[in-house]
């Protein structure tokens, strides 16, 4: 590869006009020139907005399980006065348990396990996890701070495997997880972090 | 709403993030061509270059929430796409790579200045797969898709003086190349 005049990439970069170029110089760079514009008016291949339209259309089957197990939806329950007060009294018995219990073991599948997040947003208002598991959508898994100490804590059940994911503080700022330990580079110029999930052994 | 009144970029994202999804359908139609074409020119092959774009628009989709720029959509897009594309160069055999477009062949019906046409397409685009990726891509975001060093810088996380070099080594690469075809 030989190198070039250096008033060639002076011209092309719009530092100097073309024409102050001497001939053979100005040659060579409309050459260059010339070459771009064939590749800019070469025609490109079809349209795929009809093939990404039906893909959102479509998504992963896992993934719609995934968001329809996170999403929060409300339920309406019509009932008979007589049973208005069994269930009240079912309610309270609930809310006398003990909170934040870990999912119960029995409760888990084969190929599923426990994931613990625990971060330390001091001041925050919210703090979510986003990530691979719930198609990185905001607000489906949100942590806890109770205490009001600045420490967030969540505990979900995750298919087993490796997740991406990131905290969401505040609905707006994606932060990666300081304690994960692993991390892996996104499409985005981030680092997302990495979340081996093993199964529970039953 | 920009000059010729069709929404803003920025407009479009919010309009997708709150629930509208064929609102994505006019980020496909604004960005599709320069995408299609700086992907086919990456990866040599219309074929792949539409799946690397189709899986580009899916994930950009997903992840419309995390593009802290929505004004600055555009780059962010390509960004998404040279990862795909480097995704594409990097599962196929070395060797695919300047051979699953062959040159367009001439149809009896074309007039001679299509035929040379044609041939002057496929000249430059043998030329610019003997660069590596990265001065390909280079060249093709600066001089095919005009961008800014700093509109590239945005689209590849790579740092402005790297990136002028890469043109600047490209450049010599496809005119020796040229050269040496004529």
């Amino acid at each position: 590869m030989s190198t070039i005049d250096p008033r060639i990439h002076q011209a092309l970069d719009g530092e100097i006009p073309l024409a102050t170029l001497p001939p053979e110089l100005r040659r060579q760079a409309e050459l260059l020139e010339a070459a771009a514009a064939l590749l800019a008016a070469a025609p490109a291949a079809e349209s795929v907005a009809g093939r990404v339209m039906a893909a959102l259309d479509h998504p992963a089957r896992r993934s719609r399980l995934v968001r329809w197990l996170v999403t929060p939806r409300a339920v309406v329950l019509r009932m008979r006065p007589v049973w208005s007060l069994a269930l009240a009294a079912g309610v309270l018995l609930v809310a006398l348990l003990p909170l934040r219990e870990p999912p119960s073991i029995a409760a888990v599948g084969e190929e599923e396990g426990i994931a613990q997040f625990v971060a330390r947003f001091p001041g925050a208002r919210s703090v979510a996890v986003v990530g691979s598991f719930n198609d990185w959508r905001a607000g489906s898994i949100a942590l806890e701070d109770r205490d009001h100490d600045g420490v967030w804590r969540g505990v979900v059940v995750l298919p087993a495997g490796t997740h991406e994911y990131m905290f969401v503080v505040d609905g707006e700022r994606w932060v990666a997880d300081p304690l994960a330990g692993r991390y892996v580079a996104d499409d985005f110029g981030r680092e997302n972090s990495l979340l081996i999930v093993r199964p529970v052994k039953l | 709403m920009n000059a010729s009144g069709a929404p803003s970029d920025a407009e479009v994202v919010a309009r997708v993030l709150s629930g509208d999804r064929e609102a994505f359908g006019v980020v496909i139609r604004r960005y599709e061509p320069g995408l299609l074409r700086y992907a086919a020119r990456m990866l040599g092959s219309r074929d792949a270059a539409a799946d690397a774009v189709a899986e580009g628009f899916v994930r950009a989709y997903r992840h419309l929430a995390s593009c802290r720029e929505p004004a600055r959509l555009r780059t962010w897009l390509y960004r998404i796409v040279a990862n795909r594309c480097k995704s594409h160069l990097a599962r196929r055999p070395r060797a695919e790579v300047s051979l699953d477009e062959a040159p367009p062949v001439a149809d009896p019906g074309d007039n001679e200045a299509a035929v040379e046409l044609a041939e002057q397409v496929a000249l430059v685009e043998r030329a610019l797969l003997t660069l590596s990726p990265e001065k390909r891509e280079a060249f093709v975001l600066k001089h095919v898709e005009g961008m800014s060093y700093e509109e590239m810088a945005a689209a590849t996380g790579e740092r402005i003086p790297t990136l002028k070099m890469r043109v600047h080594r490209a450049r010599e690469a496809l005119l020796q190349a040229l050269e040496d075809y004529r």
